[in-house]
């Protein structure tokens, strides 16, 4: 199964650089929303790392849903999705495969969107980064691990986006707002109290809803007519 | 090679099929024919597993590794050469052809010329050359086709019938569904044809009752179901 994983998220990854429109659109989208931020904050006045973490963690949820649209429709055209159900391999190789594409396309972004917060809304780096960085990676596992459940529900574009989109949100909160309190850490001058706590809750949500990703997904990626 | 018990189907309110009934051996082209929305496509469909039928079984004598379905969609990616999207289907079936490999299958096909292009500029017709290419590279014992003969020129469609002929002869089962009766009828050994939701004839392609109105309507340049 790994290695069918690897062969679809290689050519899920292939695919992107040929055709990366969509993925470099969810990039500016995100670098746009710090960009109008920062020119929103009154001359002089320094954002609070809580604002700059929610903004990391705003684009990189935009960036997330876009990229999953964008990686399922990659099945549309020829309608592939059959192609892949009916390859002699675990149907969650596909959910895999879309979810490893999906953590580097998300991963790259945000080496893109961190810098940027840094520069555009003139954040240091606090001395909790190595707590952020446990949070940002158990963040962005979720984050992709369930974008490529949804991901899948609807055959179709415009089904797609509009489903992902009202779905995901919701579903994420807790995540999200743990990988906040992570960001805080990385941009705040003095670590926050609790973060422990948050590490525990995003390890928790990771193993209940990339374990319920992997029995559900046989029944999400259903046929394509 | 394929057994089919009773098999049904419903979508919402509407009955495709009903108690379809069928066995096919190794070695066997049989051609399915029946008028439009008969249920062709759905039946081919619950054969390749795409799509469960709401009662009935199906067996089918060979693992999924030997199963190929070859339809009007390609299963190809556009931004992937020819060669990329050869390597990419092979090895998700577990197979390690060499270049060399896929490269004798391309021209087999007459897409030598194209190994490094990419799919996406295609015609129709070279599109599902390279479809048939993904299909003859893993020699399959139960075959499946829908209408493979579409936007196929008649240098194309006489490589495609030949290379069908010729996995018949190394024991494959084959299903093909054809609105080229003239074209395809002398090939088969069985034809299953369905009307009225059921399969109405389930037998030798000599003694199917059809035949005579094809031979009718020869003359005036062949016949189409």
């Amino acid at each position: 199964m790994l290695k069918a994983a690897w062969l679809i998220a290689r050519k899920d990854l292939c695919l992107v650089m040929v055709r990366g429109g969509a993925w470099v659109q969810s990039l500016l989208l995100g670098l746009l929303l710090v960009f109008v931020f920062s020119l929103a904050l009154p001359p002089g006045a320094q954002a609070t790392a809580q604002t700059a973490a929610t903004l990391f963690w705003l684009a990189s949820a935009f960036c997330q849903v876009l990229a999953f649209n964008m990686l399922y429709a990659l099945e549309d055209p020829t309608r592939a999705r059959s192609g892949l159900r009916l390859a002699p391999v675990p149907v969650q190789a596909v959910w895999l495969g879309k979810t490893i594409c999906g953590l580097i396309l998300l991963v790259a972004a945000q080496a893109v969107f961190f810098p940027a917060l840094m520069i555009f809304l003139a954040q240091p780096l606090g001395p909790g980064w190595p707590s952020f960085l446990a949070l940002l990676a158990l963040t962005d596992l979720g984050l992709a691990g369930l974008g490529s459940l949804l991901g899948a529900l609807a055959p179709g574009q415009a089904a797609r986006e509009s489903l992902l989109s009202v779905i995901i949100f919701p579903v994420l909160v807790p995540l999200l707002l743990a990988g906040i309190r992570g960001g805080e850490a990385a941009f705040a001058p003095a670590i926050p109290d609790g973060l422990t706590r948050w590490i525990g809750l995003a390890a928790a949500y990771d193993a209940v809803f990339l374990g319920a990703a992997l029995l559900l997904f046989p029944f999400v990626f259903g046929d394509d007519r | 090679m394929l057994t089919l018990r009773g098999v049904s189907k419903r979508f919402g309110s509407r009955t495709v099929l009903r108690g379809v009934d069928m066995s096919l051996n190794a070695g066997t082209l049989a051609l399915l024919v029946g008028p439009n929305g008969a249920g062709k496509s759905t039946l081919l469909r619950i054969m390749a597993g795409l799509i469960p039928p709401d009662a009935g079984t199906v067996e089918r004598g060979c693992s999924d590794t030997e199963l190929a379905y070859l339809g009007h969609d390609t299963f190809l990616y556009g931004g992937l050469t020819a060669l990329e999207n050869l390597a990419f289907w092979e090895r998700l079936h577990g197979g390690s052809a060499s270049e060399a490999a896929l490269m004798a299958v391309l021209k087999r096909v007459g897409l030598e010329r194209f190994a490094d292009a990419r799919a996406g500029v295609f015609s129709r017709g070279m599109a599902q050359r390279l479809n048939l290419a993904r299909v003859l590279l893993r020699a399959p014992r139960l075959l499946l086709l829908d209408e493979p003969g579409t936007g196929l020129d008649a240098r194309s469609l006489a490589t495609l019938r030949n290379e069908v002929t010729a996995l018949r002869a190394r024991g494959a089962a084959i299903v093909w569904i054809s609105h080229d009766l003239a074209g395809d009828l002398p090939m088969a050994d069985h034809v299953l044809e369905l009307a009225n939701r059921t399969l109405a004839y389930a037998g030798p392609a000599g003694s199917w009752p059809g035949r005579d109105a094809l031979s009718a309507a020869a003359p005036a340049g062949g016949a189409s179901c």
